[in-house]
């Protein structure tokens, strides 16, 4: 029998999944990222959660399931700035380590964070200021 | 912030790169590939699937031609998201060292 508190010690398309699953229930829940998910996506998540698992498929197992392109995608989002991709990154740690070890956890968070910090670069540099920007609050 | 493909893919092209990427920013030379770094995402699944090793993340200090490089041809050379078959050559290629003063090509690849 597994104990409740069992940790997944490896990466699988079932983790993933559950991952995804949990950790939008979190954004949905949190006040500073809901109202920006839920304008981006006002209908059905359905098709959303699919892409994300076919996403963490590709960066995390190389399945090549995902195809697209985040950076345009997160460049028209209204009210996007700094602040919510560091939300973003803390919820997304907190669901990796309800669900997966300490080590599998690092591997998600080092790429979440790369991940992050890119699509940040993207959306918001400027070839006139300064890169990293100065914290805004 | 992006990955970079450097020498050693030079006339080695060996393409299994592109299959793993997640957002298609490879683009194809007539001997080499480049990361278009407007459209990378900095995810590094393509790194360790380099056979010849020649991708690397820009953070490493010396890469910049690489980096100029990269962004200048993936700007005209095609997309490049299905692997082909590796230059029949390309094992004997794979470590020659200075490919890109010898052997660099600016024409551009077949794409997909």
């Amino acid at each position: 029998m597994m104990l409740a508190d069992a940790k997944l010690d490896h990466v699988s398309e079932d983790g993933i999944r559950r991952l995804v699953d949990a950790f939008y229930v979190k954004v949905r829940l949190d006040p500073e990222l809901a109202p920006i998910f839920a304008r981006a996506i006002p209908g059905d998540w359905g098709p959303h959660l699919t892409r994300m698992y076919a996403f963490w498929s590709s960066v995390m197992l190389t399945t090549g399931r995902y195809k697209g392109n985040p950076v345009i995608k997160h460049m028209v989002i209204p009210g996007i700035r700094p602040p919510l991709f560091e939300r973003w990154l803390a919820l997304f740690d907190e669901a990796c380590r309800e669900l997966f070890d300490d080590g599998i956890s690092a591997l998600f968070r080092a790429r979440a964070a790369r991940i992050a910090e890119s699509l940040q670069f993207a959306v918001f540099h400027r070839p006139d200021r300064r890169w990293p920007p100065r914290a805004t609050g | 912030m992006t990955f970079v493909v450097t020498d050693n893919c030079i006339k080695c092209k060996y393409m299994d790169c592109v299959e793993v990427c997640p957002v298609d920013c490879f683009y194809e030379g007539d001997n080499m590939l480049v990361i278009n770094p407007d459209e990378c995402i900095d995810c590094g699944v393509c790194e360790p699937e380099c056979p010849a090793e020649a991708i690397f993340p820009d953070t490493q200090p010396g890469l910049e031609d690489w980096v100029r490089l990269n962004g200048q041809y993936a700007a005209v050379w095609p997309n490049i998201t299905i692997k082909r078959q590796e230059p029949a050559d390309a094992k004997a290629f794979d470590g020659v060292p200075g490919k890109l003063e010898q052997y660099f090509s600016a024409k551009p690849g077949e794409g997909d």
